[in-house]
């Protein structure tokens, strides 16, 4: 106890602060940051156009940009290219997601369906599907068809991997929890495995959706009168870079939204987590 | 590292140096031959260019020519407006006008044009449409027609087909495509009724099952000016002579071409050394005994003297207007530069 | 229930692992297993629960299933096995939706185990709000809910700090004073054999074969932690430990 006074009293060197050497390497999101990148990038790229050193031929700027949007918007166009395009997105990803997610179940389970189908997987999932659009067109026409198609195949082989990866990593001991108290087969599945793979189903929900929008583009390629692929499509061949940066705005807008969607269903079905 | 920085700045201060000094240098008379980047597809249409080459006519103009080669048309006028290739030749497009407008191409003489009992493109309808009625291009309302996209050429080819059998453009069903190689397939496959293509494509498409010829553009188009030369704006207003120069070799193949495959003036003999020549560049990838028909197919009328349908163009032009493809202020001298070619 | 283990042995692949072991477990006692680590004593526990098939021998269950028993072997975890995605009444729920029961004799089950482990006010918890005494209690009041014949606890107090194991243990002891639960109870710490523990099995290394069965008469609930009885038996079980587990270590150098 003595010493402990001693000690606090008076050491022979002058005291100073421990130097601090913690901290750091914690990014963490600053809310106005981002808006504040983003708007000063749109007012030099504006300004850039304004004053002459961007000329029109390599960017339209902002503002022409915008106006052909308010161009869509006034036409009334923006919803007929949005209701077609979120239709083939709507029902390509759902499909393609849902089959997904069956088909990596399957691997995930069953020896037999593991040794078949995932080479198959492996094999077909890096193959651009845009190569493959020609063969869409014979096999699911030019209609809806092949542009649901295109998107369904898109988004449904990362599901397909993201669900098998998830089950991979679903914890044996809860497996193995659920047999030693004679839950049937379905019961484990359904109520240990797939909820144990969720987290991965949904980040791969995350990226299937942005494949989808990669492959609007691709999927409104044939035969799309509407559609905010063939929008873009146009204005490229008619180099018309104004509407071209206004589709291409929309897109990632649609991505935004999507991604923001996933954001929520995360929260709350991971909400546990 | 900072050695290397130096270096590149140093690399950089003689780049632009020497970019000044071919700048002014090529106001001046050329001494030597001068370079250029000719821009072609592999199509009998781009014949003229491969002929004036292999002949030595752009050598007789001082001019080193390296071809771009290039899978589609539009590529090849973006390339141009960048100023990656000097001089190309394509059908006028939405885009092209759009690309001209911006200040960066100008269309600066005739490529291939129709004419009525030459060689020409061809209408055409899938099999089942045939059996059910499409036996000529009067029939074509309500029904579908292919294209690569609007403001494209083939629009506006089945736009001048509508207008001529009295019905609206409205009244068919335009199925853009994108590509050459998907319309065949949905022709084939019976998901688009009908078409309008290069004799090249089309003839041969015809002789085959699936596909059956209903009529000639050249019938409602008869003075269609198919394909222009163009270049970039820049080119055309500050290098007149190369362009004169350009468009004299050029001529002189598509002279060559025009005599022996078009009016066949030069007999079998003279026939077979174009379509040689040619093959070359065109189905290099086929025996020659496969390729000659082919070749020959695709023999149309090339404009003599690179001349220029200006009739026709401006009908083009407002048709794209009209359409609302391109913006209605578009005056036609935006479009082209007339000063280099006979026009009629 | 009573258990009987004939001539037990377990290979993997090359690997032998448990050497004829012949061993009953009685109805109403707690049978503690030690050895050193690696002799087989999880592997003997899956063995007898019949998540996995001896090599060699069996294990035959004799005598009644208690009445309204829903699963007579029920595994008490080390590192609890509960759904993180489930609620502490969730969990329970999760082994009793299998079987034939209306919502309200189910409810009726949840309250009564979550009352005796003392959880009733954490129903709507998540496992990751409680801490690793509390989620043990939540698997015990999982265990507790099937009515089991035998609990096959495989070191259900190791992923605990030391205090938390003393209540738990005190939990267990009180839990048997009240049911006579029948239980076969893997462990490496002496202490928690010796406290719990009707017969204390001890291993060799592995393969594992049963060295020797102490017996302790005295009843769970005089059993200190100052008895002095109590501390000769684990003074003894640990000189025989220390036996294997030093040969252990040195035939791991060998390897
Ligand atoms: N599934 C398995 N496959 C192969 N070897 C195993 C497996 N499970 C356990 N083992 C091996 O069997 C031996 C006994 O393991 P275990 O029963 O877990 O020992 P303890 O629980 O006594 O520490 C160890 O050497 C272990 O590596
Ligand atoms: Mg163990």
């Amino acid at each position: 106890m003595s010493d402990g006074l001693r000690e606090s009293e008076g050491p022979e060197s002058p005291a100073k602060p421990v130097p601090f050497r913690g901290g750091g390497f914690l990014p963490k999101p600053r809310r106005i940051v981002a808006p504040i990148v983003f708007i000063a990038l749109i007012a030099f790229w504006e300004f850039g156009c304004r004053v002459g050193f961007i000329s029109p031929l390599i960017l339209p700027a902002p503002s022409e940009a915008f106006d052909a949007f308010m161009n869509l918007v006034r036409t009334g166009l923006l919803w007929d290219h949005l209701a077609a395009s979120l239709q083939r997105l709507l029902i390509g990803w759902s499909a393609g997601t849902l089959l997904g997610i069956f088909v990596g179940t399957l691997i995930g389970l069953f020896s037999l369906a593991r040794s078949g189908l995932q080479p198959l997987v492996s094999a077909i999932f890096p193959v651009p599907k845009i190569a493959l659009l020609p063969l869409f067109v014979i096999w699911f026409g030019i209609g809806e068809g092949s542009k649901v198609a295109t998107i369904l195949f898109g988004t449904f082989f990362p599901t397909v991997i993201a669900t098998y990866g998830g089950i991979d990593n679903v914890d044996r001991n809860l497996i193995r929890m659920g047999q030693s108290f004679g839950l049937s087969k379905l019961s484990i599945i359904r109520k240990i495995i797939l909820p144990g793979a969720l987290p991965a189903i949904l980040s791969g929900a995350r990226i299937s959706a942005a494949i989808a929008i990669i492959l609007l583009v691709a999927a409104e390629m044939i035969a799309a009168e509407y559609g905010v692929g063939a929008y873009i499509l146009l204005a490229g061949s008619l180099m018309a870079t104004d509407q071209l940066i206004a589709g291409v705005a929309l897109l990632s807008l649609m991505g935004l939204v999507f991604a923001w969607l996933i954001g929520q269903a995360e929260k709350y079905f991971l909400k546990w987590r | 590292m900072n050695s290397m920085t130096r270096r590149s700045f140093k690399k950089a201060v003689i780049g632009s140096a020497l970019a000044l000094a071919t700048l002014g240098a090529s106001s001046l008379p050329a001494f030597a031959a001068d370079k250029i980047t000719v821009g072609a597809l592999r199509f009998t249409s781009h014949a003229p260019s491969f002929v004036a080459y292999e002949k030595g006519y752009f050598t007789d103009e001082g001019l080193e020519v390296e071809f771009k080669f290039f899978q589609a048309a539009q590529p090849m006028a973006v390339a141009i407006a960048s100023g990656d290739v000097d001089f190309g030749i394509t059908a006028i497009s939405g885009g092209l006008i759009n690309l001209a407008e911006k200040g960066a191409v100008k269309v600066i003489g005739g490529g291939l044009q129709e004419e009525p009992g030459v060689n020409g493109q061809v209408i055409l309808a899938s099999k089942g449409a045939y059996d059910d009625g499409l036996t000529d291009p009067s029939k074509l309302k309500g029904r579908s027609f292919g294209i690569t996209q609007a403001g494209s050429s083939f629009h506006y080819m089945a736009a001048k087909i509508a207008e001529k059998e009295g019905f609206s453009t409205a009244d068919m069903k335009l199925v853009p495509l994108q590509k050459v190689g998907a319309i065949i397939g949905a022709l084939k496959s019976g998901q688009v009724d009908a078409w309008s293509i290069v004799p090249h494509i089309g003839i041969p498409l015809a002789k085959g099952d699936a596909v059956v010829q209903i009529g000639m553009v050249a019938d409602y188009i008869p003075d269609y000016q198919v394909t222009t030369v163009f270049t970039s704006t820049k080119n055309a207003e500050e290098k007149p002579d190369l362009v004169k120069r350009f468009l004299a070799a050029f001529s002189k193949g598509a002279d060559d071409f025009n005599a022996a495959l078009v009016d066949k003036t030069e007999g079998e003999d003279g026939a077979n050394a174009m379509i040689t020549l040619i093959h070359k560049y065109v189905y290099a990838d086929q025996p020659i005994e496969k390729a000659a028909p082919s070749i020959q197919n695709g023999a149309m009328r090339m404009n003599k003297g690179a001349a220029l349908n200006m009739t026709n163009i401006t009908d083009q032009l407002d048709w794209f207007k009209a359409e609302g493809l391109v913006s209605k202020d578009i005056a036609i001298e935006t479009l082209v530069n007339t000063s280099y070619v006979e026009t009629f | 229930m009573d258990l009987n283990l004939r001539h037990i042995s377990h290979h993997y692949d090359e690997v032998e692992v448990l050497r004829d072991i012949n061993l009953d477990i009685r109805r109403g006692q707690i049978v503690c297993l030690i050895g050193p680590s690696g002799c087989g004593k999880s592997t003997l526990l899956r063995l007898i629960g019949g998540l996995e098939r001896p090599t060699g021998g069996e294990v035959l269950q004799s005598g009644e299933v208690p009445e309204g028993c829903l699963n007579p072997l029920t595994y008490i975890f080390q590192d609890f096995a509960l759904l993180p995605w489930r609620t502490v009444e969730a969990n329970v729920s999760l082994v009793l939706e299998d079987h034939d029961l209306s919502a309200a004799a189910r409810e009726a089950i949840i309250a009564d185990v979550l009352a005796r482990t003392k959880l009733a006010d954490f129903r709507k918890a998540y496992p990751r709000q409680l801490s690793g005494g509390m989620k043990q209690r939540v698997a015990i009041a999982r265990a507790l809910s099937v009515r089991p014949a035998v609990l096959l606890m495989d070191e259900p107090l190791s992923a605990l700090d030391s205090q938390t194991r003393e209540l738990l243990m005190d939990d267990l002891v009180d839990l048997w004073e009240k049911e006579q639960y029948t239980a076969a109870y893997v462990t490496h710490n002496l202490n928690e054999a010796v406290r719990l523990g009707h017969r204390i099995v001890v291993l060799s290394r592995r393969p594992g074969e049963i060295r020797e069965i102490v017996e302790i008469d005295m009843p769970l609930s005089d059993r200190r932690s100052d008895n002095s009885e109590l501390e000769a038996i684990q003074k003894r079980l640990w000189n025989l430990m220390r036996e294997e587990a030093l040969a252990a270590d040195r035939e791991l150098l060998d390897v």
